[in-house]
C-alpha cells in the first residue's frame, strides 16, 4: 500500500482552505471608532472601509495577489506530493511548498508590527495590534481641536486556522523522512 | 529532479515579479494613486474641505430660543441646532462642557447632553443640553450678581463624542455665549 503523508495531505487542504476562508474572513481587523473606519487584512484580501465606502490600494493589492498565488501553488504542491511522498518529484515539491504558508504568516505578522511601529514614531497613532487603546490627534488645520479616537483590533479565527496550516505543512516536512525512508535490505 | 527545482523556483520568480511589475505599470503615469486611491483622496477632500468655519467640517452650535430654568433642581435646559457638515451621517452620543461666569470666568457648573442626536449628512440637527449649577456656582452668582435678573455664561471646554470619536474643542476654538435667569436672583 503506498505510503501517504498525511500531515502533508491536511496542510495542503488546510491553506486552500485559508485561501477560500481568508477572501471573506479578515486575519487581523482594526475598527476606528463605531465602525467609522474598518480595515480587514489578510495576505490574500486587505480592505479599508470608511463608512459605505469600501476600497483598497493597488499596491496592497498586489501583494495580496502574490500572497494568494502563493497560497494556491504551495497548497497544490502539498497536495501533490503528501499523495506520492517517495517518488522523485515529491521532495522538491515538499520543499517548494511546505514553508511558504509559514513564510506567508510570518510576513504578515512582522508587516503588522512594521506598520503599527511606524504609525506610532511617525504619527504618534497608538494603532493595537491586539485589543483597544485610544489615540489622540491634534488636527494640524484646525488648532485648538483634538481628536481622541477608540481603536479595536484583533486576530480572527481564520490568522489561527493559517497558523495550524503552517504548522501541519512543518510536521509534513519532519513526518517525510518517515514516509520517504529507504527499507534496509 | 532539477528540472522540477529549477520550474517551481522560475515559478516563485513569477508570481512575485508580475503582480507588482503590473500593478506599476498600471500605475505608471500616476505612481501615488499606487499608494494612496482616489477613495482615499475624496474622503480626504471632504472632511476638509467641508463648510465650517474651520475648514475641517466642524462648525459651532448655534443656540435657539431661550434656556428654560427648573428652580428648584438648579438646573437649565438650552436648545441647539448644530450642522453636520460632514459628507456622512453622524450620531452626536454626547456633549459635554464647562459653564462659566462670561464676567469673572468662575465655574458655574456643567453641561450635558440630554440624549444623543442623529443627524444625515449635510443636515442641522436640534439638541438640547441641560445645565446644572453648581453649589459654588450659586454661591459665585449670588455675592457677585445677585442684583442681575439674567447673567450672562458661557459653555466652555466642549468635549462631543461624534460617532465614537472624541472631539475635544479648547475655548479658543469654540465658546458658546448665551444669557440664563439668575438662579440666585435677589431682586
Amino acid at each position: 500500500m503506498a505510503k501517504i503523508n498525511w500531515f502533508g495531505l491536511a496542510g495542503g487542504a488546510m491553506t486552500l482552505l485559508v485561501i477560500v476562508v481568508s477572501l471573506f474572513y479578515p486575519w487581523w481587523q482594526l475598527t476606528v471608532g463605531d465602525d467609522l473606519i474598518k480595515i480587514n487584512a489578510s495576505p490574500v484580501n486587505t480592505n479599508f472601509g470608511f463608512l459605505d465606502t469600501s476600497f483598497t490600494i493597488p499596491f496592497i493589492w498586489a501583494l495580496n495577489v502574490i500572497g494568494l498565488l502563493t497560497l494556491l501553488l504551495s497548497g497544490v504542491a502539498m497536495l501533490i506530493y503528501s499523495i506520492v511522498p517517495a517518488k522523485s518529484f515529491a521532495k522538491p515539491l515538499l520543499d517548494f511548498g511546505y514553508k511558504k504558508p509559514l513564510f506567508t504568516f510570518l510576513f504578515f505578522v512582522i508587516g503588522l508590527v512594521v506598520v503599527t511601529v511606524i504609525l506610532r514614531s511617525v504619527l504618534s497613532i497608538n494603532l493595537p495590534l491586539m485589543g483597544t487603546a485610544t489615540s489622540t490627534i491634534s488636527i494640524p488645520f484646525a488648532s485648538g481641536v483634538t481628536l481622541s479616537v477608540l481603536l479595536s483590533a484583533g486576530f480572527q479565527w481564520s490568522f489561527w486556522l493559517a497558523a495550524v496550516a503552517a504548522g501541519l505543512c512543518i510536521a509534513a516536512r519532519l513526518y517525510h523522512k518517515k514516509v520517504a525512508a529507504v527499507p534496509r535490505v | 529532479m532539477d528540472k522540477i527545482r529549477l520550474l517551481l523556483t522560475v515559478i516563485t520568480v513569477v508570481i512575485v515579479v508580475v503582480p507588482l511589475v503590473g500593478a506599476l505599470l498600471a500605475y505608471q503615469n500616476n505612481l501615488l494613486g499606487l499608494f494612496v486611491p482616489p477613495e482615499i483622496t475624496q474622503i480626504a477632500d471632504d472632511l476638509m474641505g467641508g463648510d465650517g468655519d474651520n475648514g475641517s467640517g466642524l462648525e459651532p452650535p448655534t443656540m435657539v430660543g431661550e434656556p428654560q430654568y427648573n428652580a428648584t433642581a438648579h438646573t437649565f435646559a438650552a436648545t441647539f441646532e448644530f450642522k453636520n457638515s460632514f459628507p456622512v451621517d453622524i450620531t452626536v452620543k454626547s456633549l459635554t462642557g464647562n459653564i462659566e461666569c462670561e464676567a469673572h470666568r468662575f465655574p458655574l457648573g456643567n453641561a450635558s447632553l440630554s440624549e444623543p442626536v442623529s443627524i444625515d449628512a449635510g443636515e442641522t440637527g436640534t439638541m438640547t443640553v441641560l445645565g446644572k449649577w453648581t453649589d459654588e456656582g450659586i454661591d459665585h452668582l449670588a455675592s457677585a450678581h445677585g442684583n442681575e435678573e439674567n447673567v450672562d455664561v458661557v459653555l466652555v471646554d466642549f468635549a462631543v463624542d461624534i460617532s465614537g470619536i472624541q472631539i475635544q474643542l479648547d475655548q479658543s476654538q469654540m465658546e458658546q455665549t448665551m444669557q440664563v435667569p439668575n438662579p440666585a436672583y435677589q431682586g
